[in-house]
Order: C-alpha cells, then sequence, then structure tokens
C-alpha cells in the first residue's frame, strides 16, 4: 500500500523551488488557494516514520499526519535539495533523525513564529 | 405578529442567582467581621492527581456562580444535592443541572482550618480576600467514584458512551483529582476581581448581557459555543445557524468561549477572544450582530452533558437559541459523535432525560438548533453545507489537524480555511507565548496569573 506526506507550500516555500522539476507536481486544493506537494512512500517507510515519532498517525486518507513539525520542515528542504518527491527524500530525512527528535523534542516549548506583522 | 415573537427565556430556575457585593464599604464590614469569627483559605489549583500540573481553579467556578451563570446553582452542592445530580442531573430544587459544583479541600488543610458547619470560611485568592463560603455542610467523597459517576460507562449509558472514562480524559481527571473534604454552601463574592486585557473588554455577565441585548435591539439570540479560534468552517455555522430565528433570522449572535485550564494543542485562551473578535471587527459578521463573551469554567468536555451546562450558561445570558454540531465539547472517543443532538431531539434517558431537554420538568426553555457540517466544495466553490452538497467525493474539510499543522510550520493557511486578520491574532499571542497552542508552560503560567487581579480591600 502506497501512503502519503503532504507537505503545504506558502510564497517562501513556492519561490524556494521555483523553476525546478517538482514545481509541475503541485497540487493545488481549497479552490487553488492552498498548494501542497504530495510524497509517497512505501510500507517500510511509512513504519519508520511511525517508530521514529509517537504522535504520528495514519488519517482516512492514508496520509500520514501529526508528524513533529521540525521533520516536515526538514522535509521540505529535502525536496527543494534533491528536487525530487520520490521515497529517497523521506530517508534522507529519516538519516537525520536524531538531529530532528532533538529538535522535536524543544517543540513542545518553543516554535518560532512566522514574520508577519501583527497589531 | 407578535404572537409569533419568541421572548427572551427567563434565567434557568426562574431568578438570576447574584451573589456579589458590590459596596465596598459593606465589603469591608463583611471582611472586618470575619476576621474576628471566621478562618481564611488560600485557594490552590487542583493539580493533577498523578502529574501534579494544574487541571482546575475553583476560583472560576466561584465566579461562575456569584455572577449568574450557572443559576440556580448559588454554591458548592450538599451531599444530597451532589446525590441528586450524580443520579438525576437535576438540582434538588428540581431544576436541570449537569455536573457537580463543589468545594474541595484536603484532609491536612481541613484539619488546619478547624470548621464546622454554620461556620464561614474567608476564601483568598492570590492573598487577597475573595469571597465568602457558608458552610452548610461538610462530608467526604471519593474522588474516583465522583469522577466515575459524573461520565457514566458504557454500561450505565449505554446509549451515547462508547468508552469508559479514563486518564486521557480532562474532565475524568478533574473530578478524579477533586480533593476528599467538601465544604458545601452558598458562596458570596465580598471583592470584585478585576479582568485583564484581553479578558476585560468581553466580560459580560448575564444580568449586563441581557441589558446589552435589550440595547441592540435583539429579540433572538443564538449561542455560539467555542474554545477554538475560528476557521472559515465555525464562521460559517454560525452566519447559516443563526438563519434560524422566529419570523425573521436571529437578531444575534452570541460567541461564549469557555475560559480556563485548556487540552495541550488548543489555542490560548487570549487568542481565542480576540480571534473571534476580529470576525466581527473586519466585517465577516456585522458587529452589530456578533458579540464575543465568555464564561469562566475548566472545561469537562461531557459532550451532552456539557451541552446542558452551554445550554444554561446562555439561557441566563438571554439567548433564545443554541447551535451545537457534531463532537460538541468532545474529546476522544468516548461518546457518539451525535450524543448531544440525541439529547436535545429524543433524550438521553440514562442520564435522567426520557424526553428532549426542552420537555422535561425543569428543564431548559432555550431552543437547540443541531447542525451538521461545512466542507469546501471544489465543485460548488464554497463553504457547503454536508446536508445540501452532493459533492461528498470531492468534498475538502477543514480539521483541526489540518490547520493546527499549517500554524505549527508557519503556513499561513488561505483565505477559505482561515481569515488572515484571525491569523495575525493567532501570531500576536504566538509571538507573546512563543508558542501558539496551549502547552505545559502557558498552563502553569496561566495558573500562577489567572485571568484577574485582586483590588485591596483592606
Amino acid at each position: 500500500m502506497e501512503y502519503t506526506l503532504e507537505v503545504f507550500l506558502d510564497d517562501y516555500r513556492l519561490n524556494k523551488i521555483k523553476g525546478s522539476s517538482v514545481e509541475a507536481n503541485i497540487e493545488a486544493v481549497f479552490g487553488g488557494e492552498l498548494k501542497v506537494l504530495r510524497v509517497k512512500v512505501g510500507e517500510e517507510v511509512k513504519n519508520d516514520v511511525l517508530k521514529a515519532f509517537e504522535t504520528a498517525r495514519i488519517d482516512s486518507r492514508a496520509c500520514i499526519t501529526d508528524t513533529p513539525v521540525a521533520f516536515k520542515r526538514a522535509l521540505f528542504e529535502e525536496i527543494a535539495k534533491q528536487k525530487s518527491l520520490g521515497e529517497e527524500v523521506v530517508k534522507a530525512v529519516l538519516g537525520r533523525i536524531n538531529e530532528i527528535k532533538e529538535l522535536a523534542a524543544k517543540e513542545s516549548d518553543y516554535l518560532p513564529a512566522p514574520d508577519i506583522e501583527t497589531d | 405578529m407578535p404572537e409569533l415573537y419568541f421572548q427572551r427565556p427567563m434565567p434557568h430556575g426562574g431568578k438570576l442567582v447574584e451573589q456579589v457585593i458590590t459596596d465596598r464599604r459593606v465589603a469591608k464590614k463583611y471582611l472586618d467581621a470575619c476576621k474576628k469569627y471566621c478562618a481564611f483559605y488560600d485557594i490552590k489549583p487542583t493539580l493533577h492527581y498523578k502529574r501534579g500540573v494544574p487541571v482546575r481553579n475553583v476560583y472560576r467556578e466561584i465566579m461562575s456562580v456569584c455572577y449568574g451563570f450557572f443559576s440556580p446553582v448559588e454554591g458548592s452542592m450538599t451531599s444530597a444535592e451532589l446525590e441528586s445530580v450524580l443520579t438525576k442531573r437535576r438540582l434538588l430544587s428540581g431544576w436541570v443541572f449537569p455536573y457537580p459544583i463543589l468545594f474541595d479541600i484536603s484532609k491536612e488543610d481541613y484539619n488546619k482550618l478547624g470548621v464546622s458547619e454554620g461556620d464561614r470560611v474567608v476564601l483568598r485568592l492570590k492573598g487577597k480576600p475573595f469571597a465568602i463560603l457558608d458552610i452548610e455542610e461538610i462530608y467526604e467523597i471519593d474522588p474516583e467514584e465522583l469522577a466515575n459517576r459524573t461520565f457514566g460507562s458504557p454500561e450505565t449509558n449505554p446509549e451515547v458512551v462508547q468508552e469508559k472514562f479514563d486518564d486521557k480524559h480532562p474532565g475524568w481527571v478533574i473530578y478524579r483529582s477533586h480533593h476528599p473534604i467538601i465544604l458545601a454552601g452558598k458562596y458570596t463574592i465580598i471583592n470584585e476581581p478585576i479582568f485583564k486585557p484581553p479578558f476585560d473588554r468581553f466580560w459580560l455577565p448575564p444580568r449586563k448581557c441581557r441589558e446589552l441585548m435589550d440595547q441592540k435591539g435583539w429579540r433572538t439570540a443564538i449561542a455560539h459555543q467555542t474554545r477554538n479560534v475560528p476557521h472559515v468552517g465555525h464562521e460559517f455555522l454560525m452566519k447559516n445557524a443563526a438563519y434560524t430565528g422566529d419570523v425573521e433570522p436571529c437578531h444575534g449572535i452570541l460567541v461564549n468561549a469557555i475560559i480556563g485550564v485548556k487540552r495541550r494543542g488548543d489555542y490560548p485562551d487570549e487568542a481565542i477572544l480576540e480571534a473571534h473578535e476580529a470576525v466581527n471587527k473586519y466585517g465577516y459578521i456585522k458587529p452589530e450582530r456578533h458579540m464575543v463573551s465568555f464564561t469562566l469554567w475548566d472545561m469537562r468536555y461531557g459532550n451532552p452533558l456539557e451541552s446542558l451546562l452551554h445550554g444554561i450558561i446562555r439561557q441566563n445570558m438571554g439567548c433564545t437559541h443554541h447551535m451545537f454540531g457534531r463532537d460538541h465539547a468532545a474529546v476522544g472517543e468516548y461518546y457518539d459523535t451525535f450524543a448531544t443532538q440525541i439529547l436535545w431531539l429524543k433524550g438521553i434517558p440514562s442520564y435522567g432525560f426520557d424526553k428532549p431537554v426542552n420537555e422535561v420538568e425543569g428543564g431548559l426553555i432555550i431552543r437547540p438548533q443541531n447542525m451538521r457540517e461545512f466542507w469546501y466544495c471544489p465543485v460548488c466553490k464554497e463553504m457547503a453545507y454536508s446536508e445540501n452538497c452532493n459533492h461528498s467525493k470531492q468534498k475538502e474539510k477543514l480539521s483541526g489537524s489540518l490547520i493546527r499543522g499549517l500554524v505549527a510550520e508557519g503556513v499561513q493557511p488561505p483565505v477559505v480555511i482561515m481569515r488572515p486578520e484571525v491569523f495575525k491574532v493567532v501570531v500576536k499571542w504566538w509571538k507573546k507565548f512563543n508558542y501558539p497552542f496551549v502547552n505545559e508552560r502557558y498552563v502553569q503560567w496561566k495558573e500562577e496569573e489567572l485571568e484577574v487581579d485582586l483590588p485591596e480591600l483592606e
């Protein structure tokens, strides 16, 4: 069975992959308002992700959700670096698992706020 | 025509409870007399019975009782009243009430206090006199039994309870964490707390709320329960549910947020209130028609039971209608998804309701407006109501986890999911707390700071 990891894209992320081969794989949801890249993985990688993060789960759409933000950020960085949506990007991220777990542990205490103006 | 109009409902129990001494000279007299004859007790947060983190502060219940949100409840329940609530969900007076309201202390504190029935205790909050409790009865409870009986079980409440309640359920934990000694009796606030910003802007006790509805010319008003920042699905729920009314849609939408200890992953209280305010401030619903308020209560997440309390609070505030969606005030899979709607449409006999809540003796007047779901439909190209839109294969659901995932990654949700001004509010408080959601640090900070300060009374 195939499982999906969704990576949502804002303007910053869209710029990072502009002109690359993955740009053609961007899907639009919510009336085109939200852009998403979908990485498909097999049983083995899915199990590795679930094993790595106790919060991770599979939802009704066979999407792997509730992974730490550090994992999702690293996944996007890897996609932008490798210009690929293949399973190898997830494997590369899992190769940095200790570093990501360390960041994930800090996530329950601190997450950097986006740099937008507020009142 | 007027015969078709709905009237503002009377408060639950017939009369608003108001037990707040506002004349400071009178309050000082009370306090002076107490100095000679009364015991003093410093209110402490209720701590999780295993983990030791705050799960409740009884001051919130005292505020909600004394300002009339929980009318006709007047104080901490006696053993007979507690039994009546647990077995029938009725006060001794016969009026419907879902939950035990108790002033609990440890055996050690009880021995130190040295009080007995007939005594008065001055309750201090943040080191200052806050309220008095006139002790009518002192008795002991078994907190685990209290927690189990409050929520029921799949065996005793098979119509709607699907799983045994345990320490993953925040409401069960609150009752399980109660101390064993109960001081029962009437509360009176003698020193009105002062709300801190942003809470001060949204504090609307029932009498004031009813007056404001009169001033605004709201004959009909529909209540919206929230413990969340609003996404566009919530906004559409509010707008569409408000089409009910009498001869015209409801004149007003009263957002009433529940403010108190929350689950990890919920949004901070400050963000919830200001985010709802942004909905009217930036014109998504006219401010003439939309008002934000709150009730102090550490949520019990009791789905149908919580909906009863919500109905009571909002009837007391003057609402004619209350909207209920799926999984109302729910967590996990403990209840049937539509348990609340079952209670209001058919009744739940095992909880004491062989008929709908509006049809039983001592029941509620406020009308339920039971709603299904809203989703984004890419075919209709709009936010669609599940009972209208037949494109269920193409539907795009606005789930809380989807939005939390976007927020946590710092990806601004698109306008069809969350209004930009609402997201700005989330980020504003994110910057303040260094985190977008409730976490352990926020809970600790909040329970030290609370929503209020107390003025000097002495």
